[in-house]
């Protein structure tokens, strides 16, 4: 049991299961719960949530973060829905290619300016989501083929849906990069020492832009799906998911500090996400009760990811064991003497 | 330049303050540029120097300076930017609609230590477990969005009684939102520039480990800087409940973007340790007077989105010639 949570990417798995289990209790039998219907639901928010999330990931892996994907999702939504009414993949393809350009250019601004992400991504977001409200006018902007909508929510297998499974499939390349190509390997020397990777011949340079357009990439398909099942978009985020991306990003085992984590353990992080949310939802609770439980995980696991965790929960142990210790006046002596 | 001068003899220097490293003088140069490119827009739109146009630019830069003035202390101690001040804002506003029978004075405290509250918490958590404060904020927007929907299920709080009428007046001829922003810079500034506080949040800023090592307590100084924040926030936010006589949720959309917009416009480095209040209150009334330009010059809104994202991405560019002094 041990080295199995010591695993990272095992422990949203495991944690899946028992929120499965604690919902399925919760759910007293009803059969509300366990049904294809919410396994599809589930994996339908994992198509919303698990690109940005898996975007965010990896450039958390390479100890930085991308604002922008926020504003890259309503931005991509706009330009597939008001290029894509003839071809479909003619707008997918533009607002991916956008996705590209941008990450790339916000990465080359990194490089070249030795600027931090936070900022550079933070003028990014203001930027696309500036961007999405001049292209649509600040109206809201219906997508005239209900019947692409309709494809890409139709349930496959009575699970999937074609959003899901082009989710999937990006985590599955993303795994097998990750885990067994020279990319993948300098990606994580990047994140986990990046002075010791450009001596030791890494082209981080290199490596930085690419991790951005990738997250550029990944928003920018999200986002663009994600407008056509809903046949609309807006300047205005149609959904919040910076929020529970990076929740689903750090519950799947990626660490703010760099270099750790991996695609399959993002999978379930996303999925212990969208797992509490739908569940809640079936089991038939408020709104607002989802961004209450989405909140308080992040701030958990902010918590549990902090650098100067370990030295406070010490000293405070330290400080109750000296309280317990001044109590017992018959300890004090008969440690100390046989010192003397 | 070199001229042998006595020790203890102190003689004017005349020259400007410039900048001694080549980047330094073109980045000095940029901003002179600008400002003088803004003032030269400003004099040629009709209209733009008329009473009207200037109080309303007032009120409305007041609101978002507030709320700036509170994130620049965030950025000045090392911690970029809250996600949360803006729902701050709008809790504030509506804990202050609430609690507004019992008085206005009671009405006032309470509804600061509510917000010094929100941001305090999360000022604890980043300070003394070194969280990671985007994170955090984040973790904090979602939390507080849900826990408000959830109490005041999504409607407004209205005043009862007219005890709120006394903020919406004037302050010796000033109307209030805008005494309160000078006020509140002013005593921003006097705590940056002369209380150990102050030096304490710069130095913490600027160098965590150095201000460890110097002895000084870094997590309190965080804390301390998170609960500021918080009191400028939430003085935004009750002003902003009184003028629009409601506390609702949808108050301070948006307010976390423009004010780090207005810190980080006005010169505030987002690396922390550099920067100051004055600088914020420069920053949003670039930002205000901007917006202000676009719409009298007939852009619409959606513009002004674009053109402040352009104007914060470029200013973040440009700080990599401050830091190169």
């Amino acid at each position: 049991m041990r080295p199995l949570l010591a695993n990272r990417s095992v422990r949203p798995y495991l944690l899946l299961v028992v929120i499965a289990t604690v919902l399925w209790l919760l759910d007293g039998g009803r059969g509300q719960f366990l049904t294809t219907a919410t396994a599809y639901s589930v994996l339908q928010q994992f198509a919303t949530i698990g690109p940005i999330a898996l975007g965010l990931g990896l450039s958390m892996i390479i100890r930085e973060f991308d604002l922008s994907v926020g504003g890259m999702i309503s931005l991509a939504g706009c330009i597939a829905v008001l290029t894509g009414a003839r071809h479909p993949e003619l707008g997918v393809a533009l607002a991916v290619l956008v996705g590209l350009a941008w990450g790339l250019f916000q990465g080359a601004i990194m490089i070249w300016l030795r600027l931090g992400s936070i900022g550079v991504t933070l003028g990014g977001l203001l930027t696309l989501g500036g961007l999405a409200y001049v292209i649509t006018g600040n109206v809201s902007i219906s997508y005239p083929r209900m019947d692409v909508a309709l494809a890409v929510n139709n349930p496959l297998l009575h699970v999937f849906s074609f959003r899901s499974l082009v989710a999937l499939a990006a985590f599955l390349i993303a795994a097998f990069v990750m885990a067994r190509t020279r990319v993948g390997r300098d990606v994580y020397a990047t994140g986990s020492d990046r002075r010791a990777a450009m001596v030791a011949g890494v082209r981080t340079w290199a490596i930085i832009p690419a991790v951005f357009a990738c997250s550029g990439m990944l928003a920018a398909l999200g986002g663009s799906l994600l407008s056509y099942s809903l046949a609309a978009a807006s300047g205005e985020a149609l959904t919040n998911a910076l929020v529970p991306a990076t929740a689903a990003a750090i519950i799947g085992g990626v660490s703010l500090l760099g270099g750790r984590g991996t695609p399959i353990g993002m999978i379930g992080g996303v999925l212990v996400l969208c797992l509490l949310r739908a569940g809640l939802n079936a089991v038939g609770t408020a709104p607002a009760v989802q961004d209450v439980v989405t909140g308080g995980v992040l701030f958990l696991v902010a918590i549990a990811d902090a650098i100067d965790l370990d030295p406070r929960l010490f000293a405070i142990r330290r400080y109750w064991a000296e309280m317990l210790f001044r109590g017992d006046q018959l300890a004090r002596p008969q440690e100390t003497s046989p010192a003397e | 330049m070199s001229e042998q001068t006595l020790p203890g003899t102190w003689q004017f220097d005349w020259r400007l303050p410039l900048p001694h490293s080549r980047r330094g003088k073109v980045l000095v140069a940029i901003r002179a540029i600008a400002v003088l490119a803004l003032v030269a827009v400003a004099v040629a739109t009709p209209g733009f120097f008329t009473p009207v146009s200037l109080f309303s630019l007032l009120n409305t830069t007041s609101f978002i300076g507030c709320v700036a003035i509170g994130m620049t202390f965030i950025t000045l101690s090392g911690n970029i930017m809250s996600f949360a001040l803006g729902v701050t804002l709008s809790t504030s506003g509506i804990v202050f609609m609430a609690v507004l029978p019992l008085g206005l004075p009671a009405a006032l405290i309470l509804a600061l230590a509510f917000g010094a509250a929100l941001t305090g918490i999360q000022g604890f958590v980043v300070g003394y477990f070194r969280a990671n404060p985007i994170i955090v904020s984040m973790a904090a927007l979602a939390l507080i969005t849900g826990c408000a929907t959830l109490i005041t299920q999504g409607q407004g709080v209205y005043p009862q009684g007219e005890a709120a009428a006394a903020l919406k007046g004037r302050f010796f001829g000033i109307p209030m939102p805008v005494a309160a922003f000078l006020f509140t810079t002013v005593i921003a500034q006097v705590v940056l520039s002369f209380t150990r506080f102050g030096r304490q949040l710069y130095m913490v800023g600027s160098n965590w480990r150095a201000a460890l090592a110097a002895g000084l307590e870094p997590a309190r100084i965080v804390l301390g800087a998170y609960v500021a924040a918080g009191l400028c926030t939430a003085l935004a936010g009750i002003l902003m409940a009184a003028r629009y006589s409601s506390g609702d949720l949808e108050l301070g959309l948006g307010y976390d973007y423009s004010a780090i917009s207005a810190v980080l416009v006005g010169g505030t480095a987002i690396s922390g340790g550099e920067g100051s209040a004055i600088r914020s209150l420069v920053g949003a009334f670039i930002i205000g007077i901007c917006q202000a330009l676009l719409l009298l010059n007939g852009f619409s809104t959606q513009i002004q989105y674009l053109v402040i994202g352009v104007i914060v991405l470029l200013v973040i560019m440009l700080q990599t010639l401050a830091d190169a002094e």
